[in-house]
């Protein structure tokens, strides 16, 4: 299971076109993603930094904050630019820029993430 | 342009991000199309394409418009505020969809015609459903609603987001929207559109303002009524 976390919903048929052999949630915001991760915990988060209500890194913290989470491997699909030696301190296992980004290096990336 | 519209050069960067995501999103979807299988969805892809084009395409004329707004090149004129609103829900439809949303309108307004320029309002109406858009309810429409009051008429759209603080409150209240970060208040929110909508209900001499909810902000542009009576 992959959480999607992304307030702009424009983004969810483009990610399910791509990522289609992949079971995807959708979230739109990081409080609903972490409460259903008390259900559910993902194999993989895929993370918006700009999001309506707590940011992305707010969302890590979050997760980082408990055992269980801190694990999953988070992949960063943002439109701002993030330093990679901030993105470290978080133990990301990837950033992808949503301007430059190909497709295939999306599911290259989820896949590598997954392995 | 960033010193003539913005006087802050922090503005730019606001503009350039905001233009950012309906490109970005544009290229991947034009990307994505070597993943898509049936001809139905190539389209679908397509139509989604334009719609996220024509959203930046819109910002960028509404910048240049808020440039030119010393120029005094828009001319006040009675205009029906129902014809504006629909025809903006009629341009956004699709992206409200797209986007898993709802637009409505809902008439209550027993004047006709306001005082204002058609283009400015559209604008004006854009930008508050855009962030309606962005920050709408799970299962609630975002709705456009136009009624009488005080001897005007309003035309406010409501969202579902997060509170908007006191300060920034009180700045909209009373015009103090110099640039968007003003009223970028929001997590998710450059305050781009508001800030755009801010300055033509300016030009226009409407009042520009906010309505806190207990679940959401309603903003909303009063503009006079017009004498001349409505022949649609």
């Amino acid at each position: 299971m992959i959480y999607v976390i992304e307030d702009d919903r424009g983004w969810e048929d483009y990610y399910r076109r791509i990522l289609k052999s992949y079971d995807l949630e959708f979230f739109h915001d990081g409080v609903a993603a972490i409460a259903a991760m008390d259900e559910v915990v993902p194999d993989l988060v895929i993370l918006d930094i700009l999001l309506t209500g707590p940011t992305g890194f707010a969302v890590l913290n979050e997760m980082r904050s408990y055992p269980e989470l801190a694990k999953v491997p988070v992949l960063i699909v943002t439109s701002v630019t993030i330093r990679d030696v901030l993105a470290r301190q978080y133990g990301v296992v990837g950033i992808l820029d949503k301007g430059k980004m190909m497709p295939q290096e999306l599911l290259e990336a989820v896949q590598e993430a997954l392995a | 342009m960033e010193s003539e519209v913005f006087g802050a050069s922090s503005s730019a960067v606001v503009v350039a991000h905001e233009l950012k995501g309906p490109l970005s999103l544009s290229r991947q979807l034009a990307l994505s199309l070597e993943f898509e299988d049936s001809l139905a969805g190539a389209r679908e892809i397509g139509r989604q394409i334009a719609t996220t084009s024509e959203r930046a395409l819109r910002q960028v004329e509404d910048l240049t418009r808020v440039a030119r707004l010393d120029d005094a090149l828009f001319e006040m004129e009675p205009v029906n505020p129902r014809i504006v609103c629909d025809e903006v829900v009629a341009e956004l439809w699709r992206m409200f969809r797209f986007n898993r949303r709802e637009l409505k309108i809902d008439y209550r307004n027993k004047r006709r015609l306001v005082v204002a320029n058609r283009q400015l309002l559209h604008s004006v109406v854009y930008n508050f459903c855009l962030n309606a858009m962005n920050y709408g309810g799970e299962e609630l429409p975002s709705l456009v609603t136009i009624y009488d009051r005080q001897g005007k008429i309003r035309i406010d759209v409501r969202d579902y987001g997060p509170a908007v603080p006191t300060k920034v409150w009180r700045e909209i209240k009373n015009g103090f929207v110099k640039k968007p970060v003003d009223i970028a208040m929001r997590p998710g929110s450059s305050g781009l559109g508001l800030y755009i909508a801010a300055k033509f209900a300016n030009y226009m001499h409407g009042g520009f303002g906010l309505v806190r909810h207990r679940d959401g902000t309603s903003f909303y542009i009063d503009l006079p009524v017009s004498g001349q009576l409505s022949l649609v």
